[in-house]
């Protein structure tokens, strides 16, 4: 080979080494001019990532510092069936661990259409972590917070519930959903190949949900939603519903429905049991509802409690005949006996004389006709009759609790203003929040102290001597009012098989601690509020005073 | 040789730094296991403090029974 041909092959060789070398010098100063903005943004997507941090729900608390609603972290369960190799195994696998049906989960796994399923949401995070210990390709797992009803079934209408996003959807979890609920924060992080954080770069704070402390005591609340089940039981009645309130505070130490249910299991249950009937749901209150008439005849001075009427059995009322429940003679009652023996020929008489405008203004006095205010959604606002809608005969019905719809907690509130010496304090659940102070509930003096008194001293004579001796606790003075209520049968008139029966009281009588209520939808076997709900009411105040530690008077 | 060993102990430092980091999010994924489990057993105390399971244990277990009755005395302040 001549040196020229050897020249010639190695300038060739330089050439195509020079032409290399330019397009790899083109090929990177391309990538790094052209193309780095975005394959900065790759490499930045692909190392950084934004967290969201949710907020923790607030706790709810019973008077006592009892938890009755708390969070606990869960973890959610989710699939990609285009990744599940082997669906049937990845199914039995879910079984295995987590408990569930695997024809079902297999179902789920199987369907290669969908990219995403869920297996179950938050899941037990033991159980989880059992799964994710298995490392089957298609499964992934993040935690979520999950709101647990330790007391399951106690307080579990006033409670309401929490759904799987943690949002309140009724009850107190609902009207308080905003105080319980954070703000969500957020951190940036820089993190490696693994997954491992390297670098926060940015973070926003979030905050936590506040805790609620209730006004409620899970003992006593435990104890009566006992004492109504019983009750329901014993006179197969539709339903039951109580209240047990302080009447200095407004404070409402038990609320109870029954049937009841587990808040943990809310999805299970029918919207209607779910109901807080003893603020949601009216009834004609019956004889309970005399007190209206009668303290506001004394208040106006119309009749003292020894004013003197002639009562025959039965008046006439426009087109009604307005009879007592037992027959008897005329007779001559005061006006503490009217009350006492519930007379209604003698409470429809006092009302006469009261007028029907003074009787509705009494009626607006004592807070019936508008909502309480109970720190509770739904809160019905019962049914009045406007003045202007009066018929000659509704003097007749609505002083004696027919022909009017009132609330549990509106009956509550106004035995409570009697009890408290006549100030009306507005009930609430709601203690406070956080470490916030109580907020003050709105009072309003109803009667005066002297007349509070007169209408106590009547309503304990209905215990000591009248139709509420049931309601009798040994050793304390008990003062109450019993109430048989026919329900309307829908045709304009009364059913003559349903009733509503219902006691309301307060003990102890001179310096009332505690007003309770009872009412009872449609017991079968009696009717009467003295013979069904009174029992009750006793059971329900022993177990309190006790547990209270309330000396007699 | 200066040069060489700033350069060393900025690079040192910055490994010192994504150690900690590393370390800062372990701590910080334990913190989260450990209110998961103490969050977890507050619910489990609360379920097993429940007034009414006490209850129905006394009565059905234990064969207790419930007060009927409850006398107070009272009891006079006697001068020494």
């Amino acid at each position: 080979m001549t040196a020229r041909v050897a020249n010639r092959r190695i300038r060739l060789l330089i050439a195509l080494f020079a032409a290399v070398f330019a397009v790899a010098l083109l090929r990177a100063g391309w990538l790094q001019a052209v193309r780095a903005q975005a394959l900065g943004n790759m490499a930045t997507s692909q190392h950084r990532e934004t967290i969201e941090v949710p907020p923790h729900r607030g706790t709810i608390y019973d008077r006592l510092g009892v938890e009755l609603a708390v969070g606990s972290r869960a973890t959610t369960v989710y699939a990609n069936p285009r990744q599940i190799r082997d669906p049937r195994a990845a199914a039995m696998a879910v079984e295995q661990t987590l408990g569930l049906n695997a024809d079902k989960v297999y179902a789920l796994l199987a369907d290669r259409s969908r990219g995403f399923v869920y297996i179950e949401r938050q899941a037990d995070s033991g159980l989880a972590q059992a799964l994710q210990d298995k490392h089957i390709q298609g499964l992934g797992f993040y935690d979520e917070e999950r709101r647990d009803y330790p007391q399951k079934r106690i307080g579990a209408s006033v409670l309401g519930y929490a759904g799987v996003d943690n949002k309140g959807l009724a009850g107190l979890e609902l009207e308080l959903d905003k105080t319980l609920t954070g703000t969500q924060g957020e951190k940036t992080i820089v993190k490696d190949p693994f997954g491992r954080t390297l670098q926060v770069v940015d973070s926003k704070p979030g905050s936590d949900g506040k805790n609620v402390y209730l006004t409620l005591d899970h003992s006593i609340q435990g104890q009566v939603e006992r004492v109504l089940a019983e009750t329901r039981e014993r006179w197969m009645a539709k339903s039951a519903s109580a209240i047990v309130m302080d009447p200095r505070t407004g404070g409402i130490l038990a609320m109870a429905n029954d049937p009841g249910y587990d808040s943990n299991k809310f999805s299970q249950v029918p919207q209607d049991r779910q109901r807080n009937r003893a603020v949601t749901d009216t009834y004609e209150p019956g004889s309970t509802f005399k007190i209206v008439t009668i303290s506001g005849a004394l208040e106006s001075g119309i009749v003292t409690p020894s004013t003197k009427f002639t009562l025959p059995y039965e008046i006439q009322v426009a087109d009604r005949k307005i009879h007592d429940a037992e027959p008897r003679g005329t007779q001559t009652m005061t006006t503490d006996q009217i009350l006492s023996r519930s007379s209604n020929v003698g409470v429809v008489t006092i009302a006469q004389e009261v007028g029907e405008a003074g009787i509705n203004d009494w009626i607006h006095r004592f807070g019936f006709g508008r909502p309480t205010g109970i720190d509770y959604p739904g809160e019905s606002k019962g049914i009045v009759l406007p003045p202007e809608k009066w018929s000659g005969s509704t003097i007749g019905n609505v002083p004696i609790g027919q022909g009017i719809a009132v609330t549990p907690v509106q009956m509550i509130a106004a035995y409570g203003a009697i009890a408290n010496r006549g100030v009306m304090i507005e009930p609430h659940l709601v203690e406070r929040i956080g470490n916030g102070e109580a907020p003050q509930p709105v009072r309003r003096r109803v009667v005066t102290t002297k007349t509070a008194d007169e209408v106590r001293h009547m309503l304990r004579e209905v215990v000591e001597e009248g139709s509420g001796t049931a309601a009798q606790v040994p050793g304390y003075r008990i003062a109450g009012k019993t109430g048989t209520a026919a329900k309307p049968d829908g045709t304009g008139g009364y059913s003559t098989s349903a009733y509503v029966a219902s006691f309301v009281g307060f003990v102890p009588a001179k310096h009332p601690r505690l007003v309770i209520l009872v009412t009872v939808d449609e017991p079968r076997g009696a009717i009467w509020g003295g013979v069904v709900a009174a029992p009750a009411f006793a059971q329900i105040a022993n177990f309190a005073l006790q547990y209270l530690e309330i000396p007699p008077d | 040789m200066i040069v060489a060993a700033l350069l060393a102990g900025i690079v040192a430092l910055n490994v010192a730094v994504l150690r900690l980091n590393m370390r800062v999010d372990q701590l910080d994924n334990q913190r989260d296991e450990l209110v998961t489990k103490r969050e977890n057993i507050q619910s489990q105390l609360s379920a097993t403090a429940a007034a009414g399971r006490i209850e129905e244990l006394a009565t059905k277990a234990l064969h207790l029974g419930v007060p009927a009755s409850t006398t107070y005395l009272e009891l006079k302040h006697r001068r020494p």
